[in-house]
């Protein structure tokens, strides 16, 4: 298929830019330099976390590109995502969800500051298959034979410098009024899906066919691709056998990638209108797809994360009032073989809010 | 998880409970806000034996009636580890009493021996000696201060246990073995709102069916934080039924409840309306002081919750049902609730997690829920909390039924009801003057549902009598077991029961209309400007009211008073409560024409507990209308007439 009409006005670009501007802010209002200083002291789940992030993630959208055949400007939209640093949301999703909260801001600094490096050599790796393709279609389109897309990297790169200056503003900002801060953070989620909304609002009414036109590919893509990030961030850190407290939080990081940061990308380094409008489109289905599937996975991994989290948490307050080499001795039979000869469930980081 | 012991009789389940749960706490003492003492399952119940056989040998009887004049620590536990374990009957009593209320307990139970707290008990009780013929023993809890002449240590006590058990002896284990359901585990003298003391005569049957019906689930992870007064039945029970289930509590007090919810995190407590209202409070001015961003994102976040959790109960079956609805207008109304709750879930969701979140932090943030005890709830507080996301399970009994009778629970949480009668208990509403049965009754429609009368019930939890008054007893515990409460109430549509109020504390206007204070009382409460109020009018014209006014609400808008009696005087003050009491008791606020209060009169001193307060923040009415006689009088006659 191919997006003719403009998808977005100018006035939409301006909303979104703000958007990414409000929600990056944000991102920085929640974090503090202590954020980094952590990332180092726990190694293990970091790394774990990166090697689902960077590793896991980008093999599973081309896995799917790939498998539904989608077309190429979508595809390279699916791997960009799927090489997307962690989001803000998923920090949230992680204390609800009864997840290490730290390791998941850990996760998300980390991997911001990676992407500078990792989103380049994976686009430039991954989505060589699909830029053949667009070329050899300009080129039988009767464009200049000398025509080749490639992608932008350089732009790439400067886009996410660009993204990140509004974090550090927010952690200056964090630095000197933590009140203000809060409010940044919380203001950014709920920005975010208002200009969601309004965005998937407009073009229901503009481009009502557009949705009947999208293939099925690409929603199923869309809505795949976060929760296969969520099952295989499950079980590969499950595999290395961290504690069910991480296996939460690296299961949600994995999925949930930083929508804002795809959609700067796009703008600034896709600058031929119709891939644009194509990877836009997917961009804003995974946006708003990923905030139900999140929701769910949340709601389930609290629900299964329960007693776990129960005998943590009591493990961690006995700790803390009784003192620390206080061992807290259920009755046989009271905790399940999985958790049964370390209560504490490992080093646990203490929860960050 | 949850795997509660089932005992027959306290003693037992002391014992069952130091075998399952051995060295897990069972108890932590507060000596800084990071530094808490646990003591296990185990240690208690050796402690215990120890003490326990300490009283056997200078003389505690089998039966026997044992003082334990103390409030909330550890050592009273140990007590009545002892007490219990020795086959003995607690007769507890506050560190608050009063010299009339020693002498009358004391004699009147025929108390031998007594634990006194403090320094100051035992010398209160060593002054009131010559009053008290039969009392032979005083041992004194606190080891802080030395033990006066004629007073024990608790840890003499406990040693010579100790010795005695280390020889052999093995009268404790034939006291436990020889106690039977239907034996005393405590007597408890109610001060109540009305007359002398009386003595709830409570077995160890009525205990141990508590332990069984009581629809709350507590496990070894669990913690709970304790405030409420030990020595009444309600924290009484529920400390038991904490150790039935393995799960800890964590003694606090008032100064240091908001350092102790943030570091213990109690996922569980039992607390008192006055808890709640002023945790609510407290909550609301935090909003207040907020950013403007912030408050704008809590009132949108509350509007959400309120609506989203009204649409829950609607679809539940557990809105307030007070008047029979009509099957196809519940359809109707369920699809139209079904449709809100689609359309505001996933706001409700954001809002939820971004905002409430963080206000529920402020309540302690892993409360699962809270029991509420010991006094009506205002229905406004009630919402409020179940709105921002914390379940509270307000519940209704009486130390003399020893007390559940009624409790929410999480599946059938019905505000401005204290939910479903519990297991095995049967209630009945009673109408006061002909006293027959309205509900449960077929020959009404719905059974009886809806109709208003006073409380009776029935089952396993209603006490054995009160000691030494047969006649008393006879007046409220009627042929077939049935118990009366004393309490107007009625049952709603979706079977909970709704309390309307004490049927003694009803007021007769002049003209005959019949009204409830507590309702009036609860609604001016909200105001931020009143601290206590008694409203009053028995055989006069119209309504009055007492107000407490907060002085420092005042003191903030730049009223100047020094004190509460300057500011009685203030006449900016009385024009601000008079158009307070004007919109809370607003006739949108369903209050009827001759239920507005039409004068008040500023108090110049807080109610005090113990004088005209209970233990549990209750109106003594008698006392309020006594002391402060002139006001009243002043109110309803005054010597010079209004122009």
């Amino acid at each position: 298929m191919d997006i003719q009409t403009q998808l977005l006005y100018p006035i939409d670009q301006i909303l979104l830019a703000l958007m990414i501007f409000v929600i990056m802010f944000g991102m920085g209002g929640s974090l503090t330099v202590d954020d980094f200083k952590a990332v180092a002291r726990r190694p293990r789940g970091v790394l774990i976390g990166f090697l689902s992030q960077f590793g896991v993630m980008p093999l599973i959208a081309l896995g799917l590109a790939v498998v539904l055949n989608l077309p190429p400007a979508f595809a390279i939209a699916l791997i960009l995502i799927g090489c997307l640093p962690g989001g803000t949301t998923s920090n949230m999703f992680a204390y609800f969800a009864r997840g290490s909260v730290a390791l998941s801001i850990s996760m998300t600094t980390a991997s911001t500051l990676l992407a500078l490096l990792m989103m380049p050599i994976l686009l430039e790796l991954y989505t060589t298959g699909f830029t053949r393709q667009i070329t050899e279609a300009m080129v039988a389109a009767g464009a200049d034979s000398s025509a080749e897309f490639v992608i932008p990297t350089l732009n790439i790169i400067s886009s996410l410098v660009l993204v990140l200056v509004p974090v550090a503003g927010g952690m200056v900002l964090r630095r000197y009024s933590p009140g203000w801060a809060k409010t940044a953070e919380d203001t950014a989620g709920f920005v975010a899906i208002i200009v969601i909304l309004y965005l998937l609002g407009t073009a229901f009414i503009r481009h009502s066919n557009l949705f009947l036109e999208t293939p099925w590919q690409v929603y199923f893509s869309a809505i795949s691709v976060g929760l296969l990030g969520f099952l295989f961030g499950y079980w590969v850190s499950r595999l290395f056998g961290v504690q069910p407290l991480f296996q939460r939080a690296i299961s949600l990081e994995t999925g949930i990638q930083n929508g804002p940061v795809s959609f700067a990308i796009i703008l600034l380094s896709f600058p031929e209108p119709s891939i644009q409008n194509q990877m836009l489109w997917l961009a804003i289905l995974y946006s708003t797809f990923i905030v139900m599937t999140s929701s769910f996975i949340t709601l389930y991994l609290r629900k299964r994360g329960k007693f776990d989290w129960e005998v943590h948490r009591n493990t961690v307050v006995h700790n803390r009032l009784f003192g620390e080499e206080y061992v807290t001795d259920y009755p046989q039979g009271f905790l399940p073989p999985r958790i049964a000869h370390d209560p504490s469930q490992g080093t646990s980081p203490s929860q960050k809010r | 998880m949850e795997s509660r012991i089932i005992a027959s009789n306290l003693a037992d389940l002391y014992r069952q409970a130091a075998e399952k749960y051995e060295s897990l706490p069972a108890f932590a003492t507060r000596h800084k806000a990071l530094d808490w003492n646990p003591v296990s399952f185990r240690e208690i119940y050796e402690q215990g034996m120890d003490l326990a056989a300490g009283l056997i040998e200078i003389g505690v009887k089998a039966r026997e009636h044992v003082g334990l004049f103390s409030d909330n620590r550890l050592e009273w536990m140990l007590a009545d580890y002892a007490i219990q374990l020795s086959g003995s009957v607690n007769t507890p009593r506050g560190a608050d009493v009063t010299d009339e209320e020693l002498i009358y307990i004391i004699n009147h139970a025929k108390i031998r021996v007594a634990f006194v707290e403090n320094d100051a008990l035992q010398k209160k009780i060593l002054r009131l000696r010559p009053e008290l013929p039969d009392l032979r023993e005083i041992i004194l809890l606190s080891s802080k201060s030395e033990a006066l002449e004629g007073v024990r240590p608790l840890k003499e006590i406990a040693a010579i246990g100790t010795w005695q058990r280390k020889n052999g002896d093995k009268r404790v284990n034939d006291r436990m073995n020889a106690i039977r359901p239907d034996d005393l585990f405590t007597l408890i003298y109610t001060s109540g709102t009305t007359g002398k003391p009386k003595g709830v005569m409570l077995t160890h049957s009525n205990m141990m069916s508590q332990m069984e019906v009581i629809p709350i689930e507590l496990t070894c992870t669990d913690r709970v934080l304790s405030i409420l007064p030990i020595w009444h039945i309600f924290e009484r029970v529920f400390e038991v039924y904490t150790i039935c289930c393995g799960t800890c509590t964590y003694y606090t007090s008032i100064r240091t409840l908001g350092e102790d919810l943030k570091y213990v995190e109690p996922t569980f407590m039992g607390s008192a309306p006055r808890l709640w209202e002023s945790l609510h409070q407290r909550i609301l001015e935090n909003v207040r002081s907020a950013h403007p961003v912030r408050r704008a994102l809590f009132h949108i976040a509350y509007f959400l919750g309120h609506y989203y959790q009204e649409s829950i109960f609607y679809l539940t079956n557990n809105d307030l049902q007070l008047k029979p609805e009509s099957m196809i207008k519940r359809g109707v109304l369920r699809a139209a609730h079904a449709l809100r709750l689609l359309v505001l879930l996933p706001w409700y969701g954001f809002f939820n997690a971004a905002v409430l979140e963080s206000v529920r932090q402020s309540a302690g943030g892993s409360i699962k829920a809270t029991v509420s005890g010991g006094g009506a709830l205002p229905l406004e507080i009630d919402k409020f909390f179940n709105y921002i996301g914390i379940p509270v399970l307000e519940g209704y009994g009486l130390t003399e039924t020893s007390p559940v009778i009624a409790v929410r629970t999480e599946d059938k949480l019905v505000n401005g009801t204290v939910g479903p009668p519990v297991a095995d208990t049967e209630v009945r509403i009673v109408d006061l003057e002909t006293e027959e049965v309205l509900y449960p009754n077929e020959k009404y429609p719905y059974d009886g549902r809806g109709m208003r009368g006073e409380i009776w019930v029935r089952g396993p939890q209603v006490m054995k009598g009160y000691y030494r008054e047969p006649e008393i007893t006879r007046k409220v515990l009627l042929e077939g077991g049935w118990f009366r409460t004393g309490d107007l109430g009625m049952m709603t549509f979706n079977d909970s029961l709704k309390i309307l109020g004490r049927s003694k504390s009803t007021i007769v206007l002049s003209n005959g209309e019949n009204l409830e204070p507590e309702p009036l009382e609860m609604q001016l409460r909200q105001s931020r400007y009143i601290e206590q109020c008694m409203v009053v009018g028995q055989d006069q014209k119209f309504v009055g009211a007492l107000i407490v006014p907060k002085l420092d609400v005042f003191q903030e808008e730049n009223i100047q008073a020094e004190s509460l009696a300057e500011l009685s005087e203030n006449p900016k003050a009385k024009r601000i409560i008079r158009d307070e009491i004007k919109q809370m008791l607003s006739a949108g606020n369903g209050i009827k024409n001759f239920e507005q209060v039409r004068d008040f009169r500023l108090l110049s001193n807080n109610f005090k507990v113990g004088e005209e307060l209970t233990n549990l923040f209750k109106l003594k009415r008698h006392v309020v209308e006594q002391k402060y006689e002139k006001n009243i009088r002043d109110m309803f006659h005054p010597k010079e007439v209004k122009v």
